[in-house]
């Protein structure tokens, strides 16, 4: 009876040390996946700015002075379009076949 | 006698040759057991006394552990919830607001805000000067400031990340930060008459930022945490209640267009010394406006110093008599009742006419016109006598469904109604005058939006800001019919004059496309009168006529360069900004134009296999 009584508190013990080591765990690796849940977060708001930046990159303003100052580009005009209607294209693709 | 002599007494006696020995020695020899003390007797109430008072002590830790525990929990409990839970506040981003190919218009940035602590600030007069000069500000302002509060002070609201990061890299005791979100706008002053800006707490303030607030301004989520002495979260307690985001708003402007239209109306404000200028252009199909922009306008990042004229949305704002712009509904309303065939001869010789004591003239006589070329050559006399044949009723009726005097129903904020008084208290002269525009206002966006009645097969359509799920031939609308769809055609044929040789405006044909439209010239109405030398120029147009697909108008306040009449003013505007957004719009010309493409017969490389 003592000696089953013995095994009992050693187990009991074992079993007391084990929770408080699996309680501090759980508590560490949801403080890791909190840290991780906003640098998610971060990086969300990070891509939703550089989004935008490029945006700010690319406005018809910027588009179209770099179009016209540095490559010498103009607009085209309907004279120098040629306009292709869906029916024709493929017209011309089924012959050229 | 005291127990200390008795113990002496009775060691002297016991033991004699240790009597002159230290005190110390004599009493470990002493004999308890003969202690007269001890051999007295304990009087019983004593040990009862010491068992009710720990009994008694029992009872009270009892007591107040039945207090703690189950009387008071809700305190303690809370208490002590106060002490580890924390509450984390979830921000939603609000939402963005992008254009009809899905480019970004709006949206929200991390825009962390700086705040520091006076007492606890501790920076040397060099730290001190770096500090302001990342902030953008001197010495002495940054002094000044300190010096206003001992417990908190904004640094700066709202600064990029760049330079939280560099001031917080300064390592400064008693600098903080705190995250917040700033509205960003890419395309700046060319679209923030129609995005609007939000003010320092993120709520909209203007425009579609304040027309869509309730959209999209999203809901706070919030969050109830363990923390631990390190500050990390180590539990989540309790339900989360999740942060619902801002709902994205698609508009129907198309950023291309309406930077185009812009930069146009800019150039046209310079180039014609004018005070303000507005461009309004709509979707003659869907309603859909794909541009609506003033000049002066501003750039809503940075928005110290702004002025009303520059604040002022134009084209939804101001009103002004609409001139001869209103002359093709009432000879479409002449045709419509078969009162009037487009060949019907109109007397307007002399070109002045006196009634009531009031002279309505022509520019200059024009003799006998048809009803065409009343309107090809924007004839007050020839629109006054058809006006005239109708009653006043009659012609109310048909101001208000073509949407004079109605509000626009955009739900944009600011938007006015106009003028046009009930037909009860016309007088006849009135009647005369309103039948070539004048004794009714309108603004800009009501005109643009009144000429879908003729692009638009003579139905009246509703107007959006935002994008309409379908696209191409489905995105057609159906609306309030006012006219026949024949009658629109013949009136769309007489517009098309307008732009012909003899019209008011051939400056605003385009190559390739064909054009229709109206031009308007007044003087402005300054008090009761009117101004003499300050003018305003319009021009409302369709295009391509056959086919209508945009309603473009254009407006221009005070042109003092010489020219003022809205053919020379505000037309070439029309024809750039038709040119430029059929094109965007991929939409084939419908007139010949000739091709400078010449495409060589090159034999073509052949390829190896």
């Amino acid at each position: 009876m003592t000696r089953l009584n013995a095994l009992l508190l050693l187990a009991l013990i074992a079993s007391a040390v084990y929770l408080v080591r699996v309680s501090h765990e759980s508590r560490r690796l949801f403080a890791e996946l909190d840290r991780a849940r906003s640098e998610e977060r971060l990086l969300d708001n990070e891509f939703e700015r550089l989004k935008s930046d490029k945006q700010s990159q690319a406005t018809p303003l910027r588009v179209e002075k770099t179009a016209r100052d540095k490559l010498a580009m103009r607009s085209a005009t309907p004279a120098v379009t040629q306009y292709i209607s869906r029916a024709e294209a493929s017209g011309a693709a089924g012959s050229a076949r | 006698m005291s127990w200390r002599d008795s113990i002496k007494s009775n060691g002297a006696g016991k033991t004699g040759r240790s009597a002159n020995r230290s005190g110390a020695s004599s009493v470990r020899s002493v004999t308890y057991s003969t202690s007269p003390l001890l051999a007295s007797k304990t009087p019983p109430w004593r040990s009862k006394f010491l068992v009710a008072v720990v009994g008694l002590s029992f009872c009270g830790l009892l007591g107040r552990a039945l207090y703690v525990q189950v009387i008071g929990t809700d305190f303690f409990q809370r208490q002590g919830e106060i002490r580890y839970a924390r509450t984390l506040e979830l921000p939603a981003s609000r939402g963005r607001i992008l254009d009809r190919n899905g480019l970004i218009l709006a949206s929200s940035v991390p825009a962390p805000s700086l705040w520091v602590d006076p007492k606890d600030l501790d920076a040397d007069p060099v730290q001190r000067k770096q500090l302001a000069k990342l902030l953008g500000m001197t010495s002495k302002e940054l002094a000044d400031r300190l010096d206003d509060n001992p417990n908190f002070v904004w640094l700066r609201r709202q600064v990029d990340d760049q330079v939280a990061k560099a001031v917080l890299a300064l390592n400064l005791k008693g600098v903080h930060q705190v995250r917040e979100y700033k509205r960003k706008y890419p395309e700046g002053e060319a679209a923030t008459h129609v995005v609007g800006f939000t003010n320092v707490e993120d709520h909209g303030q203007e425009g579609i930022e304040l027309a869509h607030e309730a959209d999209l301004f999203g809901r706070n989520g919030t969050r109830r945490v363990i923390k631990d002495r390190l500050g990390r979260v180590v539990e989540d307690i309790g339900d989360s209640v999740a942060p619902v985001d801002g709902k994205d708003i698609d508009l129907s402007i198309d950023s291309k267009v309406q930077f185009f239209a812009y930069q146009r109306i800019r150039d046209a404000v310079a180039e014609n010394k004018a005070k303000a200028g507005s461009v309004v252009v709509l979707d003659a199909r869907s309603g859909e406006v794909l541009a609506l922009a003033n000049f002066p306008s501003y750039t809503p990042a940075d928005r110290k110093n702004l002025t009303g004229a520059q604040l002022r949305n134009r084209a939804l704002t101001d009103t002004f008599e609409p001139g001869s712009t209103v002359k093709p509904f009432i000879a479409a309303w002449a045709l419509e009742t078969g009162r009037v065939k487009p060949d019907t001869i109109i007397h307007t010789a002399p070109g002045r006419i006196s009634m009531g004591g009031f002279v309505i003239s022509d520019s200059h006589p024009h003799g006998d016109l048809t009803v065409s070329e009343v309107i090809q050559k924007s004839s007050n006399i020839g629109a006054m006598r058809m006006g005239l044949m109708f009653q006043p009723r009659e012609m109310w009726e048909l101001y208000t469904q073509a949407g004079f005097g109605q509000k626009p129903q955009l739900g944009f904020p600011g938007a006015v109604t106009g003028r046009l008084r009930p037909y009860k208290t016309w007088r006849p002269i009135e009647q005369a005058t309103m039948s070539y525009g004048y004794g009714l206002s309108a603004s800009l966006f009501q005109i643009a939006h009144a000429y879908t009645v003729f692009a638009h097969d003579g139905e009246m359509i509703p107007v959006t800001l935002t994008k309409s799920a379908a696209s191409g031939d489905d995105a057609r609308v159906a609306g309030l019919r006012v006219i026949s769809p024949e009658t629109a055609k013949t009136i769309r044929q007489m517009l098309s004059l307008v732009t012909g040789p003899g019209g008011t405006a051939p400056k605003a044909q385009t190559i390739g496309y064909s054009v229709g439209g109206k031009s308007g010239t007044a003087y402005k109405q300054e008090g009761k009168g009117y101004a003499t030398k300050k003018y305003r120029a319009w021009f409302v147009g369709i295009a391509p006529i056959v086919n209508p697909r945009i309603i473009v108008a254009v407006m221009v306040d005070e042109p003092s360069a010489g020219k003022w009449y809205g053919g020379d003013v505000a037309a070439p505007v029309f024809s750039d900004l038709v040119q430029q957004t059929l094109r965007t719009l991929n939409v084939q010309p419908d007139l010949d134009v000739k091709t400078q493409i010449i495409a060589k017969d090159v034999p073509a490389e052949e390829e190896s296999f």
